[in-house]
């Protein structure tokens, strides 16, 4: 992975003294409020609920074991003993102390890590797909990219004051895993016939109150030109974006607005000025860069080992996880392993400080020492040999992170909800506690094979509700939540926007719902059909007409 | 009010004049209403300024970019970040006169202000501390290319 440099590390450094004393400044008086507020949601703190919530760049979702512990350390000395994985790949920490955050800052720092602009109306943490460079179906590894965009992006001084905030995803082949068609620019690794490797761009897609797939504004850009495109992008919407309602200041606005054609035109007018400018990526940045992202030296023997068949002839419970929980990686005797962070009865997507460590150390010793986070809020061990997969999965059994339910009904991707988040209108937690408690048989579950639930507390959207195959939003009705059902979202390649299924359930409806849905799913399917494609196949009306007649 | 140039307090010779301009405006330096410039220029033998709001298309400025001795960006608001582009935009265009950032302008954003081209800033008597100077060092690492240096960090040595 991308190991800082000196100029890399000042600028991290100086981020944390400027931060210390923009907050010093505040406590003194001498910084008013609004403007406070402004400067510590661009270093990720917000003022919660309960407390401060602190959100760390975890950059495309790639930790090494020392940042993880640190992770783990931050949460023990700082905050309660755990912390929450985000589908931006980020970590959020719930209760620190708003005087001690630059301390913890300047702990972050001392592992190569910081909070730059996880928040605020900038240029946020650019995330891939959590299987970038060990997928055989790649066409190249988008991190290198990720990274040359992470130093772009970082401190930029022209676009440290958008209209709202930004989101870039890249990913490296045709297996979308970063949701890439709802971020402000998805960036797609594609060959074009000439055999080159450049970049599709689009823009415009998002979530939010007004959610959008995004736009292919350039079939193919050349490489070295990525900086100078995203700059033209970023410039005409710092220029024309609205600025006048929050709610209409996403570039997705503007684009549907004017239409992606007059959108493109006014980019690629401003990149012909910058085209040819210094901007222009440098081969021997890029191969720099590149270097340490190179394929780790693996044991060409790995694939000889016959443990691994007879532990999964042997042990059902560790097939079951083998089986749900890991997938090929492109080197032959190694797995790719997903720790589940979606257990039975816990906050999707929380890990406790001793959970962090035992991650870490497995990393350390059996996965290259990286470790990375998904948006769908678990880890990946990404490189695990098959003779070491049994020791690794008795490890993370011992501490609740082998529930072998990846890709099932109960892996959702949830937010904190009103617990925690004084944006939310409806809780979202106890919501998914429910739906633990109501679909616990594992057996039912790998039956009705993969489905993606998403859940929000609010309209922004943070679970992603409108591009799960069941999305859930939480609603506010006279105080009391309700839940909006949609059906037929995705966020992968096929990407699409979910459908509102009917008027909303009350918070104790939603498991009894969700039975109805996947009942109908399961009399309606074809052999071998995934919920997706049936919902896609028959529409709404079967799904509402079991869902509505019980209650009319 | 405290005017910051090229990183030192100065003194503000500048007059901003809002409405109407009087017949003879005399030898002053005088800092117009974007309306109003063409006027001024007619009339003015001293020298010229503009202030012009964030939106402003850099386009229609580009005619007088040879006549103005400082172009004035209004920031109506501490969010608004549209005058970064501008002061890029009119720099990359040639503009070598004063880009004064006036109106919510405070000590953290000089720092990205002058990367964009920017180098005079009226701050308010209320939010100026002589320590405002020692925002311009407080990062020192450019990894992009800006308005003070056209090369981002894989093209410095």
């Amino acid at each position: 992975m991308y190991q800082y440099n000196e100029v890399d590390q000042r600028i991290v450094n100086e981020r944390v003294e400027q931060f210390r004393d923009q907050t010093r400044r505040f406590l003194a008086g001498e910084l008013p409020e609004e403007e406070f507020q402004v400067l510590r949601l661009m270093n990720g703190l917000y003022i919660q609920r309960q407390a401060p919530m602190l959100r760390v760049a975890i950059p495309y979702g790639l930790l090494s074991s020392e940042q993880l512990r640190k992770l783990a350390h931050i949460a023990r000395v700082y905050d309660h003993g755990y912390a929450h994985f985000t589908t931006r790949t980020n970590i959020q920490y719930n209760w620190p102390k708003l005087e001690q955050v630059p301390d913890i800052l300047a702990e972050l720092a001392e592992v190569q890590m910081h909070a730059i602009q996880t928040s605020g109306n900038c240029i946020r943490n650019t995330t891939t797909s959590h299987f970038a460079g060990i997928e055989a179906t790649e066409v190249e590894d988008p991190r290198p990219w990720c990274e040359i965009i992470r130093q772009w992006s970082t401190l930029h001084p022209e676009f440290a004051y958008l209209p709202r905030k930004f989101k870039i995803a890249v990913t490296g082949g045709p297996e979308d895993r970063a949701a890439s068609q709802v971020h402000d620019i998805g960036l797609h690794l594609v060959r074009n016939d000439q055999g080159e490797v450049g970049f599709e761009v689009l823009v415009g897609g998002g979530l939010g109150r007004t959610p959008f797939i995004g736009k292919v504004i350039r079939d193919f850009l050349p490489k070295q030109d990525l900086i100078s495109y995203l700059e033209a992008i970023l410039r005409v919407y710092n220029l024309k974006g609205r600025r006048d309602n929050k709610y209409k200041a996403r570039i997705k606005i503007l684009v549907d607005a004017m239409g992606a054609d007059a959108f493109r035109e006014l980019v690629e007018a401003e990149w012909a000025h910058i085209r040819d400018s210094e901007l222009r990526l440098t081969d021997a940045e890029v191969e720099r860069v590149k270097g340490y992202f190179a394929p780790f030296a693996y044991d060409a023997a790995a694939a000889d080992d016959a443990s691994l068949n007879q532990h999964l002839a042997e042990d059902q419970d560790f097939r079951v996880w083998y089986e749900r929980n890991t997938r090929e990686h492109k080197a032959p005797g190694y797995r790719i392993v997903t720790v589940s962070l979606k257990p039975h009865l816990g906050a999707p997507g929380d890990a406790t400080d001793l959970q962090m460590e035992v991650v870490a150390d497995l990393a350390n010793q059996y996965s290259f020492n990286e470790i990375r986070v998904t948006h769908d809020q678990n880890l990946v061990l990404g490189e695990v040999k098959q003779a070491d997969l049994y020791s690794v999965w008795q490890t993370l059994v011992e501490h609740n992170l082998a529930r072998a339910n990846i890709g099932t009904l109960t892996d959702m991707i949830c937010c904190p909800g009103f617990d925690f988040c004084s944006l939310a209108n409806a809780k979202t937690l106890n919501i998914a506690d429910d739906i633990n408690a109501a679909f616990d048989d594992l057996d039912y579950l790998y039956d009705l094979g993969e489905i993606r639930l998403n859940m929000s507390g609010c309209i922004n959207a943070c679970g992603h509700h409108h591009v799960g195959h069941i999305g859930i939003l939480g609603v506010d009705k006279k105080g009391e939540d309700w839940y909006q059902i949609t059906l037929g979202g995705s966020s992968r390649e096929d990407a699409s926007l979910g459908k509102v299924l009917g008027k909303s359930v009350a918070a104790d409806e939603v498991p009894e719902t969700l039975r109805r849905i996947l009942l109908t799913y399961v009399e309606q399917r074809i052999e071998g059909e995934r919920f997706l494609d049936t919902v896609r196949r028959i529409g709404m009306d079967p799904f509402k007409e079991k869902v509505y007649a019980a209650a009319a | 009010m405290p005017l910051l140039l090229d990183r030192q307090i100065a003194e503000n010779t500048w007059q901003f004049v809002e409405e109407s301009l009087p017949a003879d405006t005399g030898n002053a330096d005088l800092v117009v209403p974007f309306e109003l410039l063409p006027q001024l220029l007619d009339q003015h033998q001293g020298r010229c300024g503009v202030r012009v709001p964030g939106e402003l298309p850099y386009e229609e400025l580009l005619p007088f970019l040879e006549r103005v001795a400082l172009i004035e960006i209004e920031f109506p608001i501490f969010r608004d970040g549209r005058g970064f582009s501008l002061a890029r935009l009119l720099r990359r265009a040639g503009f070598t006169g004063e880009v004064r950032a006036v109106g919510d302008v405070s000590r953290d954003r000089l720092g990205y202000m002058e990367r964009c081209g920017f180098n005079a800033w009226m701050i308010s008597d209320e939010r100026f501390s002589e320590s405002d100077l020692q925002a311009f060092a407080e990062i020192s690492v450019r990894y992009q290319a800006g308005a003070d240096d056209p090369r981002p960090i894989y093209r410095q040595q």
